[in-house]
């Protein structure tokens, strides 16, 4: 494995291949490049997989949504314009606000982070397109199937109505359907979101151009991998909660109802622990635009390039132990709240390392003015602001006093207008003629901003002080003469100004635009690597992928754009027709493999519709219609990993050009699919954890749990579960090995045996609670044991499949010992598989024991 | 304290071509920079834990006693491994070869090996400051209330 790395090109190698003087060469390559990335026309259209169609897709989605959403908040800005006003009833109003913050955290900021980065990252990292292009198709058709599903619920007056975070008890003893499509809702949009993680992070890790080391990433990039790793850490959780909760829904488990031993308060916890890092995830990619807007206006290289990247890592730890500061009132003791108060204000640290780093840039180069630039101030201002009133409710005193006023209100919207919306308007300005090969109006830029810039601040400045008066959130009206009137129709005044200056700013996004508007080849003078694309964009994505040495090449190498255009570098040339792409090192991008990418399919589309007729049909209880999409979801998605992923490839390597070779077929850890197996299962392991979680979090608030006097699964059938796991995992470990080493014959029977004790195992643990008659509506200890049996039996049946799937393969050919991707991949969901089942099976048998001994 | 001797990029090179491959094993150079703030993380979550436990038990008008004290432990343990990740930093990090800057920008896997160790001594800073705002709390009540 340790091949000897090429050393770095030097300046003069690169333009070698004279060949590339060619034009007729250069124009056939340029048409086989054409033809291999070419976008389908008709209704085929809908089968496009390309990053530049789907990031488009995903970004009108999530602006629509947008709209939507900020439809319903100036609904309710009418509403509460005047006193005692009934314009709208307090159910709608109640909808209104559920749905505004639902669609807007949900449906908007974290998808048009995903969208944002699908469509500009390969650019940024000098690539053709992201390693998995049909899965981001697969994550944009769940988002917009569920989010149309959860806001079209308002049409029907079902719309989910116990605001976005959804608390129990009331959440989970209404009536009517609204809390469940929430619920399905988005945990279907949640795939879409760890599915963009996935293909982000491989993406960032795997798809540079060689050269770009880890120190030369475009800010950007880290940016996206710190969110990607947060999105891992941070969404599992609540699709853990979600289970709990749709399970108390459904069934009648009782994990939030303290008459049978539950708390409401496990449900706030595994909420928070998602919500609060979420406000980071959508905080940092915004602001990650800033990092590469500010040094193209400046005129310079980002000043302290290693603190930006500090300062990412730190907010994005940090982030994760600031979710009780949202708990603050619920009696917790004053030591725990102190804690978190504690890192609330640490967190204060790496964000303003970040704005100060923007401000040093600015101040050390010169500036030019333009509207991104204008954009970027106005996100400072108003961020700065959020952020200081977000000090001041990060001690808990102070917090008592504004918990659910306007006063949250207000900040909250500061931190998001500014952290969020302000720096993704500026992103759009700068990065719109890279998208679409036009220039946004610079007139009309100005007068949406400054249409938008005071009606925020009309808007939401005067709510800290409606809140400071004592007026809540989440009223529907309010009575005359409490000092709150004139403030609350100068707030709904600044929102209609704000509205008015957005819809100028969509106008400007989607007029048609003529050859006044057409972007010169990069228009802002960039120095970064995305400002080498050909104007107008060319769907191939790059012509060449090129060979990088510094962090802006396009500013520190004169010769580097002509060799481009050239074709010098690698990858000129789709000699067998095929979509492909250079896949490189993790530390220093030497390229390792030519990854032929997958092109436009209906499998994704037909794949995540399926899929979403399972969540849709079990909302309405349809559990015939349930079951089919389910299988229909299944067959399709096997078909397609069968048919599109794991090809034997016609040679073993290619040429890559500039004299390299890179192999066509790679698996385990140099292979993308392999890290975006390890991703998943990351995230898979914290769902876990935090089903965990709410075991020990029962036994903080109980004398003893279980508690006495309740029946256990005991000791036997845990461990014979412990035991028959171990030997699946074992079994698939040294079946790999066994293939691996050719024999193929012993490799067969290990995963035949390691697929039998997978399921025995599942069927070993479920045995327990059932043969002690451990009825899970009784109590939260039976429910909670039942929760973590289905989640380990799921499991063991999806590793069935799976592994099913390498037995079927090796039969068929198509797993041999050169071509092992399955199984390799196979094996890692059998390392995360196995913790998991074995430290529920240690769980089960131990739990009770320990209260037996503990006084 | 005296600066520890610089790498010599020979001897990196030659450590880094080792571990070359791609697992996290041989990609750990990237995960090393999380140290810090695990270290961060872990030593939260242990007071966390000790706060809740301690006074879910004893009820909210004990005394903090031993719940302080533990924070106390967790919080020399922290630091000390905080101090071993520094040092261990300290050893690896050094300026840029370029311009004795620590701006890191060079082309080269020394370069990027610097970068990264830089990166995650800033964060063993960061982390140090947060840990002991984490023990503040615990210094400064006297009850569970």
């Amino acid at each position: 494995m340790t091949e000897p790395q090429a050393p770095a090109l030097p300046q003069a190698e690169r333009a070698h291949p004279e060949c590339q003087d060619d034009p007729d060469l250069r124009a056939a390559q340029e048409a086989r490049l054409r033809a291999a990335w070419a976008t389908p026309k008709g209704w085929r259209y809908l089968t496009a997989v390309n990053n530049t169609e789907v990031g488009l897709w995903y970004a009108g989605s999530a602006l629509a949504f947008m709209l939507f959403a900020g439809a319903l908040a100036l609904i309710m800005r009418a509403q509460l314009a005047v006193p005692e006003n009934d314009l709208v009833g307090p159910d709608f109003y109640n909808q209104a606000f559920t749905l505004h913050g639902t669609a807007m955290m949900f449906l908007f900021a974290v998808p048009i982070f995903e969208a944002v980065a699908i469509l500009i990252l390969p650019a940024l990292l000098g690539a053709r397109e992201l390693p998995f292009p049909r899965l981001s198709a697969f994550g944009f058709w769940c988002y917009l199937i569920g989010g149309v599903f959860v806001c079209g619920s308002i049409l029907f007056d079902a719309a989910p109505d116990a605001g976005w975070f959804m608390y129990p008890p009331l959440a989970t003893e209404q009536g009517g359907i609204g809390a469940d499509i929430w619920l399905l809702g988005l945990s279907f949009i949640e795939v879409a979101s760890i599915a963009a993680a996935v293909e982000l992070i491989v993406g960032v890790l795997k798809c540079r151009p060689p050269g770009m080391r880890l120190n030369l990433i475009p800010l950007y990039a880290w940016y996206v991998l710190i969110v990607g790793a947060m999105i891992l850490f941070a969404f599992p959780p609540l699709i853990a909660g979600d289970l709990l909760f749709e399970l108390e829904r459904l069934l009648d488990w009782p994990f939030f109802d303290p008459t049978r031993g539950g708390d409401p308060l496990l449900w706030q916890h595994l909420f928070w622990i998602f919500g609060h890092p979420e406000v980071y995830i959508i905080f940092l990619p915004s602001i990650a635009l800033l990092a590469m807007m500010i040094p193209t206006f400046a005129g310079r290289p980002i000043a302290g390039y290693s603190w930006i990247v500090l300062s990412a890592m730190g907010t994005g730890f940090i982030s994760f132990g600031l979710w009780v500061h949202h708990m603050f009132t619920t009696g917790l003791p004053s030591l725990s709240l102190g804690f978190f108060a504690a890192a609330s204000e640490a967190v204060a640290i790496p964000t303003g390392i970040q704005i100060f780093v923007f401000i040093a840039t600015l101040m050390l180069g010169t500036v030019r003015r333009s509207v991104p630039m204008l954009w970027s101030m106005g996100a400072l201002a108003i961020f700065v602001a959020g952020g200081l009133t977000g000090v001041m409710l990060a001690i808990a005193p102070f917090d008592f006093q504004a918990h659910d006023s306007y006063f949250i209100v207000a900040h909250l919207h500061f931190t998001l207008f500014g952290g969020m919306l302000f720096p993704l308007v500026a992103g759009i300005h700068y990065y719109y003629p890279l998208v679409t090969g036009r220039m946004l109006s610079r007139r009309l830029g100005v007068w949406s901003f400054w249409l938008c810039f005071p009606g925020f601040v009309i808007c939401f400045l005067p709510m800290h002080l409606t809140g400071m008066r004592g007026m809540p959130r989440r009223v529907w009206t309010y009575s005359e003469g409490l000092g709150w009137d004139t403030l609350n129709l100068v707030s709904s005044l600044g929102a209609f100004v704000f509205a008015a200056g957005f819809l100028v700013f969509i106008w400007d996004l989607i007029r048609p635009k003529g050859e006044a508007d057409r972007a010169p080849r990069n228009p802002w003078k960039g120095g970064a690597l995305e400002w080498l694309q050909e104007q107008p964009p060319r769907s191939w994505g790059v012509r060449c992928v090129p060979q990088v040495s510094s962090r802006y090449p396009l500013w520190d190498d004169p010769d580097f754009v002509r060799d481009y255009d050239a074709g010098r570098f690698y990858l000129p040339d789709a000699e067998e027709g095929r979509r492909e792409g250079l896949v490189t090192s993790v530390l220093d991008a030497e390229p390792e493999q030519v990854l032929r990418i997958g092109g436009p399919s209906v499998l994704p589309l037909g794949g995540a519709a399926a899929l979403g007729g399972v969540f849709i049909f079990a909302t309405f209880h349809w559990w015939w219609l349930t079951a089919i999409s389910g299988l229909g979801a299944l067959v399709l998605i096997l078909r397609w990993v069968w048919t599109g992923t794991g090809e034997h490839p016609e040679k073993p390597s290619k040429s890559i050009g500039l004299g390299r070779e890179a192999a066509l077929y790679v698996s385990g850890p140099k292979s993308t699919g392999w890290w975006a197996m390890f991703i998943t299962m990351l995230g898979d392991l914290t769902a876990f954890l935090g089903l965990f979680f709410g075991l020990f979090f029962f036994l903080t608030v109980h004398e003893a749990f279980p508690p006495l006097g309740l029946p256990v699964p005991g000791v036997v059938w845990p461990m014979a579960s412990l035991g028959l796991a171990a030997v699946s995992w074992l079994a698939t470990w040294g079946g790999r090995r066994a293939n691996a080493a050719g024999r193929v014959g012993a490799f067969r029977a290990l995963l035949a045996l390691a697929l039998a004790t997978g399921l025995a195992a599942a069927a070993a643990l479920a045995w327990g609670p059932w043969a002690a008659g451990m009825d899970p509506t009784a109590h939260s200890w039976p429910a909670i044991v039942w929760a973590l049996v289905l989640w380990s039996a799921a499991h063991a049946g999806v590793g069935a499949i799976m592994q099913g799937f390498c037995l079927v393969a090796s039969f068929a050919g198509r797993l041999t010992p050169a071509y092992d991707a399955d199984i390799r991949n196979t094996e890692v969901f059998a390392h995360f598989h196995a913790f998991a089942a074995i430290v529920t099976a240690v769980a089960f048998a131990a739990f009770p024991e320990v209260r037996e001994v503990a006084p | 304290m005296t600066r520890p001797a610089r790498r010599e990029p020979q001897e990196a090179a030659r450590r880094d071509r080792r571990f070359h491959g791609e697992g996290p094993r041989q990609t750990r150079g990237l995960w090393r920079i999380a140290t810090g703030p695990l270290i961060w993380g872990g030593h939260f979550l242990v007071c966390y834990w000790i706060g809740a436990s301690w006074c879910a038990h004893a009820g909210p008008g004990a005394g903090l006693g031993p719940a302080s004290w533990g924070v106390a432990a967790a919080t020399l343990a922290a630091l000390v491994a905080l101090g071993f990740a520094f040092r261990a930093l300290r050893r690896v990090r050094g300026l840029s070869l370029t311009d004795d800057d620590l701006v890191y920008e060079a082309d080269d896997p020394e370069e990027r090996r610097r970068f990264l160790a830089h990166v995650a001594t800033l964060l063993c800073v960061v982390s140090f400051v947060a840990i002991l705002y984490t023990a503040l709390p615990a210094v400064m009540l006297e009850t569970c209330r």
